[in-house]
């Protein structure tokens, strides 16, 4: 059975049974820990993002010059 | 059903984790699920509206959370400066395309039980990760002081002095999540945001002309006075009113949190649904409630804020201005304490740190803590003296619109990624849809630079 940390002792144990008999594995909060296997990404992928990153950069970018155009 | 890689934790699993731990957390949320699954183990009609009551919120929540003081305050002003005839059709298409791209982040969350910050830095690294969470936090925080621009602007047409309006927007958010209880704070900031639909009654009250209003959502008249700097401004802040980042963080943390499964897809669906009509009748009847000021030649460019009620005051009386200057206060009020929450959500998911509603305390140091500081420094630079609100207000739904297009990328990526989403991919035509938004959204910002880069080049293109 899961462990009961010192922090969560006013857990009961059929509060954990409930836990585990309604809620899907993945929906712990303890086993949030576990890790989604990173995606590799494609040129094609890589390119899109990159495009994107400089678009928001160089509007970014616009915007405060438009700020400061409109403040003076 | 295909499940996904993350079904590879099985209950086998748990029980052979010494380490997992029970939270409080876990317990709460499985409260919430025995109820929704009692519901759906019965039959009959009422049992499958109950179903439905116990599933809505994030979906609802984000749309009407999504009609923030900076939104509301730009269909004011869209309403008093162009009418209704190019942007009633407009908006409502607006919010279609939020419709698309939300229900991807609530399927997203149902499938994978991960918000949509920690899936960002799971699947694509840190390093897109990053720049993923400066997007959002800088758009957030800009936001939330909009937020608070709006409570004050709301609250001082009733005579409120500023520092009292942060102050009782701050208490508000401290009352809205201090049961440590998702389900008790989503039920009572339901109830609080459906006041959003104030602006019907100040809509009716200046009694539209519903011909004209018929005409205008099936003809779809071309812009008044042509493209220019100031029609793009508009243009993008009203888009930035419907899609912006903080909405894929907040609904998919929200989904996890309230421990929605694949089973709940489709009344997930029907949440985000009525969540964008609600949000649209209300975003539509704001531009027909500042309409006769454009009709009286009046315009929006020495209002600020709630002084459209003012604006507003002589036709439609002092009941109908002081609705329309409390539903600002509300929209202020309600996004405030929903974008404060995707800033904490995001932030407990970057830094593995418990995010959840349902934390007590001692347990969410950390998320409600990211949570107050947020709302704290925002509300504190409202009281700035001299801040140009309408213009600052205007200028945050625009950078929404612009951090919008990486955003979307990401959720396209996540939504059709097999192996986070099983059979639960994205079909064809909402991956048509939801690529034309990010090109459409794209181009609105590169016709935007145009304009700033050369102001004079649409005088140029209509010959003037």
């Amino acid at each position: 059975m899961p462990s009961r940390d010192k922090g969560h002792s006013s857990i009961s144990s059929s509060d954990q049974e409930l836990v585990l008999s309604s809620l899907e594995p993945e929906q712990l909060a303890g086993l949030k820990k576990h890790h989604i296997p990173r995606r590799r990404l494609g040129g094609p992928e890589k390119l899109v993002l990159w495009s994107l990153r400089i678009y928001v950069l160089f509007m970014m970018v616009v915007v405060i010059y438009q700020v400061w155009t409109s403040l003076h | 059903m295909d499940a996904g890689p993350l079904s590879r934790v099985t209950p086998q699993d748990i029980t052979q984790q010494e380490d997992v731990v029970i939270t409080h957390e876990d317990v709460d949320r499985a409260h919430d699920r025995v109820r929704v699954s009692a519901a759906r183990a019965r039959r009959g009609v009422f049992s499958k509206f109950r179903l439905l009551w116990l599933l809505v919120g994030p979906g609802i929540l984000v749309m009407l959370g999504e009609n923030d003081g900076p939104s509301m305050i730009s269909y004011a002003a869209t309403g008093a400066r162009f009418g209704i005839g190019f942007f009633i059709p407009f908006v409502v298409l607006t919010f279609c395309m939020a419709l698309v791209v939300q229900e991807m982040t609530m399927r997203l969350g149902s499938a994978t039980h991960r918000g949509h910050a920690e899936l960002i830095f799971e699947r694509f690294g840190p390093f897109w990760g990053w720049f993923s969470m400066i997007d959002l936090g800088i758009g957030n925080f800009l936001t939330l002081i909009t937020e608070f621009i709006a409570v004050r602007a709301g609250l001082g047409f009733f005579g409120v002095p500023p520092w009292a309006a942060i102050v009782s927007a701050l208490v508000f958010l401290c009352l809205a999540v201090i049961t440590h209880r998702y389900w008790t704070w989503e039920r009572t900031l339901l109830a609080i945001a459906v006041f959003n639909l104030v602006f019907v009654p100040v809509a009716l009250l200046t009694h539209p002309n519903w011909h004209s209003v018929g005409r205008a959502l099936i003809m779809w008249k071309p812009l008044p006075g042509g493209l220019s700097q100031d029609t793009l401004i508009i243009l993008l802040a009203d888009i930035g009113a419907t899609v912006t980042p903080w909405m894929l963080f907040f609904q998919q943390s929200a989904t996890v949190d309230k421990g929605l499964t694949r089973k709940d897809i489709h009344l997930g669906r029907i949440d985000t649904v009525v969540g964008a009509a609600l949000a649209a009748t209300a975003a539509v009847a704001t531009i027909l409630a500042t309409a006769p000021l454009f009709a009286h030649h009046m315009t929006a460019e020495n209002f600020q804020g709630a002084e459209f009620a003012q604006a507003l005051q002589p036709l439609i009386g002092r009941f109908g201005a002081a609705l329309f200057a409390l539903g600002i206060v509300e929209a202020g009020m309600v996004a405030s304490v929903t974008i404060s929450i995707s800033s904490a959500y995001a932030f407990g998911e970057v830094v593995h740190r418990p995010h959840s509603l349902n934390l007590p305390m001692a347990e969410g140091r950390a998320f409600y803590s990211a949570l107050f500081l947020c709302a704290a420094t925002a509300g504190a630079i409202v009281l700035i003296p001299g801040l140009p609100l309408v213009y600052v207000v205007l200028l945050v739904n625009v950078i929404a619109v612009l951090a919008m297009p990486p955003a979307l990328l990401f959720l396209f990526m996540l939504a059709n990624d097999r192996e986070v989403m099983g059979d639960l991919v994205s079909p064809m035509w909402a991956n048509a849809v939801a690529t034309s938004v990010v090109v459409f959204l794209t181009l609105a910002g590169v016709l935007f630079g145009i304009s700033v880069v050369a102001p004079n080049i649409f005088a140029f293109l209509h010959g003037k």
